[in-house]
C-alpha cells in the first residue's frame, strides 16, 4: 500500500493515525518526538495535527507521517476516515484515567474489524511520571495488549520517556509487515488494490456516543 | 464590525452557481455556466470534434518532439544513447505483459488502433463554433507543450509521453464505463507507470513523485470534462444536498463548535477569510493536486487563525472544528463531487500519506461530520436543534444587552405608546363634549318646544272671519275699483 513497489533500497512511507481520548497526551507525544518539545509556549511549531520523521533503520530510509486525530467524543464516528490505509496506530491511554483505558479497548476492537490485522498497534500508557496516581495496572494493560496481537509501551511525554523507543519500534515492525507483503506480491498473489479508495464512514457504535463531547482541549 | 462585512462579501449568490438552463443543478464556468448533464446535452458533438482535434494536435506536438529528439542526438556520437533504457523498458514491459495480461495491455491496445478520423466529424458541428473549442484545447495545449518540457530532461521522457498520450485517448471512448471503473483504470496506470519509474530512478521516491505529478496534470487537464461528476454517479445530487444542508445549518455559532478562533483579532478574521477563499477556489480547479493544493492552503490560514487566537501548535482537536466551520460559512460549490474527483483521480501517495493528503482527509472528515450533525454534536438539546432547523427559533446571541439601534428603536417605540395613549384620552374627553352637547340640544329643543305649547294654551288661536276689504291695505290688481285711490296718470301729449 502506503510503501509503494519496485527494487530492494527505496524508501518506506509509512502512515501512522494516533487515536485515544481527549487529554491523554497524544499531542503531547508527537510534539515531544518530533520536535522534542513539550507544553512549549514558544510558537515555533504552527501545528501538532500532521508531522513528520525521517528515519534510518539499518540502512533503509523510513519516511513516517504521524496524523494526530480528534479526539472528542462527538468526532468518534470519524475515525475510520482517518485511518484507512495506514500501516500503524498509536493508541494512547493516561495510566491516571481507567477510563481512557476503556476507550482504547474499543478503539481495538473497531480497528481490528476494519483493517485486520494488516495494522501494526501499539497500546500506549502515557504519563508514567505521575505513578503514584496510577489507576490502570501493568499487568492488566500488558496482558490486553498481547492478547490482542498489540505490543504495549509506558512512556512519559513529560519526561520524554519511553517515546524514542516507542516509534523505533514500531518502524521496525512496520517494515517486517511491508516486507512480508512485498514477498507474498512476488509469489503471484496481488490483492494490495482491494482497500485503495473510497471514503466510507461506519456508523458509530451506539454505546461509544454515550458522553457528550466538550473536553479540555479549548482551554 | 467592518471584516464582518467583508466576510460576508465572500458568499457567491446562489443563483449565479445554477445551470443556466435553469434545471436546478450547480453550473460550472468550465462548462460554460451549465450543469454536467446539459453541458453533455448541449455540447456532445463539439466534443467530439474536440477529441478528433487533440488527437491531432497531440500527433503533431509528438512528431515535433520526436525531430526535436533526433536533432539532439544527430549531433552526438552515441547514436542513441536515450533509447537505450527504453529498450529494456520495453522488453520487461513484454515480459510482465504476458504474465499479467490485464492491466498494461487493455490500455494500450485500443489507443494502437486509433478511432476513425477526419470523415466521423459531422459537418453541423464544425458550422457552430463554441467559445468552449478555443478554450479547452489552449489549456491543454499549454500543458501538452509543459508536459513535454518537463520529460525531455529525462532519459525514458518519451516512452512516458507516449504511454501517458495513449492512455488518455484510450480514456475517451470508456465513456460508458462507471466512476469507480474509471479510477481503477487510472489507478492502475498510475501504479504501474510509478513502479516503473522506482526501477528507473533507483528507488528515489522524490523524482517519482516529481514526473507523477507532471503524468497527472498531463492527463487530468485532459480527462477533467470526461470524468468530473460523471453522469453515471450521484455526485451532482450529492451536491445539491450537502450544500441544502450547509445553508440549513447558518445558525451553527463558533461557541457551539467550540472553534479556537477569535474573530474580533483582524488578523485572525483575516486569515478566516483567506481560509474560506481558497476551499471555494477549489472547484475552479481541473488537476486533483490543484484542488488538494487550494485545501492545504486553506489548512494554512486556518493554523495561523487557531495560532494567533491561542498561541500555542494546533492540534486536531482545534483543527478539525474550525475546518467545519470554514466549510459551514463557504459553502463550497460541489463539494461532493470534487472530493469524489480527487479520490478516484489523484496520484494515491499523495493522498494516502502526504500533508495534502492529511488535510484532505479532514475535510472529508468535516463533511461526514457536516452531513451527520446532531443536537449531541453541538451540545444542544434535541427541542433545540430542531427549533432551530426548523427555523422557528434562532439561537441567543451570546450578547444579552441589547445594542444601542436597538435600544434607539425600543424608546421610539415607547414614546409612540405614550403618544397613543394620549390621543386615546383626548378622543374620550371630546367625545364626551360632544355627548354633552347633543343633550343639550336635546334638552333645548325640548324647551323650545313645551314654551310654544305654554303660548299656545294660553293664547289660544281665534279664528276671524276675513276682515272686510277697506280693512286691507293691500295694493293689488284686485282692489281695481277703490275709489280713494287718484286716478291714474294719463299720458299727455305736447304739441310743439
Ligand atoms: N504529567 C504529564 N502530563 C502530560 C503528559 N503528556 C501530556 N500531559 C498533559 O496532558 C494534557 C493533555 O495533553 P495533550 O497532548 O493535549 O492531549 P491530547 O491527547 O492531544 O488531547 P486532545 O487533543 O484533546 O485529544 C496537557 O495538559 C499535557 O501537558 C505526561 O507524560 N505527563
Ligand atoms: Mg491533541
Ligand atoms: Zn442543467
Amino acid at each position: 500500500m502506503a510503501a509503494g513497489g519496485g527494487a530492494g533500497n527505496k524508501t518506506y512511507s509509512f502512515k501512522v493515525v494516533l487515536l485515544g481520548e481527549g487529554c491523554v497526551g497524544k499531542t503531547s507525544l508527537v510534539l515531544r518526538y518530533c520536535e522534542n518539545k513539550f507544553n512549549d509556549k514558544h510558537i515555533t511549531t504552527l501545528q501538532a495535527s500532521f508531522l513528520t520523521k525521517k528515519l534510518n533503520i539499518t540502512g533503509k530510509r523510513v519516511n513516517l507521517a504521524i496524523w494526530d486525530t480528534a479526539g472528542q467524543e462527538r468526532f468518534h464516528a470519524l475515525g475510520p476516515i482517518y485511518y484507512r490505509d495506514s500501516n500503524g496506530a498509536i493508541l494512547v491511554y493516561d495510566i491516571t484515567d481507567e477510563d481512557s483505558f476503556q476507550k482504547v479497548k474499543n478503539w481495538v476492537k473497531e480497528l481490528r474489524k476494519m483493517l485486520g490485522n494488516e495494522i501494526c498497534l501499539c497500546i500506549v500508557g502515557n504519563k508514567v511520571d505521575l505513578e503514584k496516581e496510577r489507576h490502570v495496572s501493568v499487568e492488566e494493560a500488558e496482558g490486553y495488549a498481547e492478547s490482542v496481537g498489540a505490543k504495549h509501551y509506558h512512556t512519559s511525554a513529560k519526561l520524554n520517556k519511553g517515546i524514542e523507543e516507542l516509534f523505533l519500534d514500531l518502524c521496525k515492525r512496520m517494515m517486517e509487515t511491508a516486507q512480508a507483503e512485498e514477498r507474498a506480491k512476488g509469489n503471484g498473489a496481488s490483492q494490495s488494490t482491494t482497500s485503495r479508495r473510497g471514503v466510507q464512514i461506519v456508523d458509530d457504535d451506539p454505546q461509544a456516543a454515550t458522553a457528550a463531547g466538550g473536553c479540555c482541549s479549548s482551554a | 464590525m467592518s471584516h464582518r462585512s467583508e466576510r460576508r462579501g465572500i458568499h457567491v449568490d446562489q443563483s449565479e452557481l445554477l445551470c443556466t438552463k435553469g434545471c436546478g443543478f450547480y453550473g460550472n464556468a468550465a462548462w460554460q455556466g451549465l450543469c454536467s448533464k446539459c453541458w453533455r446535452e448541449e455540447y456532445q458533438q463539439t466534443r467530439h470534434k474536440q477529441i478528433q482535434e487533440d488527437h491531432a494536435l497531440a500527433e503533431r506536438l509528438q512528431k515535433e518532439e520526436e525531430a526535436a529528439y533526433a536533432n539532439n542526438h544527430q549531433g552526438a556520437t552515441q547514436p542513441q544513447p536515450a533509447i537505450a533504457p527504453f529498450s529494456k523498458f520495453e522488453e520487461r514491459k513484454t515480459k510482465e505483459k504476458s504474465r499479467k495480461v490485464n492491466t498494461m495491455t487493455k490500455f494500450f491496445t485500443p489507443s494502437a488502433k486509433t478511432p476513425p478520423k477526419k470523415e466521423s466529424v459531422p459537418g453541423e458541428a464544425l458550422s457552430t463554433p463554441s467559445p468552449s473549442v478555443s478554450r479547452k484545447p489552449l489549456e491543454t495545449d499549454r500543458t501538452t507543450q509543459e508536459f513535454i518540457d518537463f520529460l525531455k530532461t529525462l532519459k525514458p521522457g518519451r516512452e512516458i509521453f507516449k504511454q501517458c498520450r495513449a492512455f488518455t485517448e484510450s480514456m475517451a471512448y470508456k465513456r460508458d464505463l462507471g466512476a469507480d471503473e474509471l479510477s481503477e483504470c487510472v489507478q492502475d496506470f498510475y501504479q504501474n507507470l510509478s513502479d516503473r519509474l522506482h526501477t528507473h530512478f533507483k528507488g528515489s521516491s522524490e523524482r517519482v513523485e516529481s514526473v507523477m505529478d507532471e503524468v497527472e496534470r498531463y492527463m487530468m487537464t485532459r480527462l477533467y470534462e470526461e470524468v468530473f461528476c460523471p453522469e453515471t454517479t450521484d455526485d451532482e445530487k450529492k451536491d445539491l444536498a450537502i450544500q441544502k444542508r450547509i445553508r440549513a445549518l447558518h445558525w451553527v455559532t463558533i461557541e457551539m463548535l467550540c472553534v479556537p478562533v477569535d474573530e474580533e483579532i483582524p488578523e485572525v478574521s483575516d486569515n478566516v477569510v483567506k481560509a474560506i477563499t481558497d476551499v471555494i477556489e477549489m472547484d475552479s480547479k481541473r488537476v486533483p493536486r490543484d484542488k488538494l493544493t487550494c485545501i492545504t492552503r486553506c489548512s494554512k490560514h486556518i493554523f495561523n487563525a487557531i495560532n494567533t487566537t491561542k498561541k500555542e501548535a494546533a492540534s486536531a482537536d482545534d483543527f478539525l472544528p474550525t475546518l467545519i466551520y470554514i466549510v459551514l460559512k463557504a459553502n463550497p460549490p460541489r463539494l461532493q463531487s470534487n472530493i469524489q474527483y480527487i479520490t478516484r483521480f489523484c496520484n494515491p501517495s499523495r493522498l494516502m500519506s502526504g500533508e495534502d493528503g492529511y488535510y484532505f482527509t479532514n475535510l472529508c472528515c468535516a463533511v461526514a461530520f457536516i452531513e451527520k450533525l446532531d443536537g449531541q454534536s453541538l451540545n444542544l438539546s434535541v427541542e433545540e436543534f430542531d427549533l432551530y432547523m426548523s427555523g422557528q427559533a434562532s439561537p441567543q446571541r451570546p450578547q444579552a444587552v441589547p445594542s444601542p439601534a436597538c435600544s434607539a428603536a425600543f424608546s421610539q417605540m415607547n414614546d409612540s405608546l405614550d403618544l397613543l395613549t394620549g390621543l386615546g384620552v383626548r378622543q374620550e374627553r371630546v367625545m364626551e363634549g360632544a355627548r354633552r352637547l347633543e343633550s343639550d340640544l336635546i334638552d333645548w329643543r325640548d324647551g323650545v318646544e313645551h314654551k310654544v305649547q305654554d303660548v299656545l294654551e294660553r293664547f289660544p288661536l281665534e279664528m276671524h272671519p276675513p276682515a272686510s276689504p277697506t280693512a286691507s291695505s293691500a295694493i293689488d290688481a284686485d282692489n281695481v275699483e277703490n275709489d280713494h285711490l287718484p286716478s291714474p296718470l294719463q299720458p299727455q301729449l305736447f304739441a310743439g
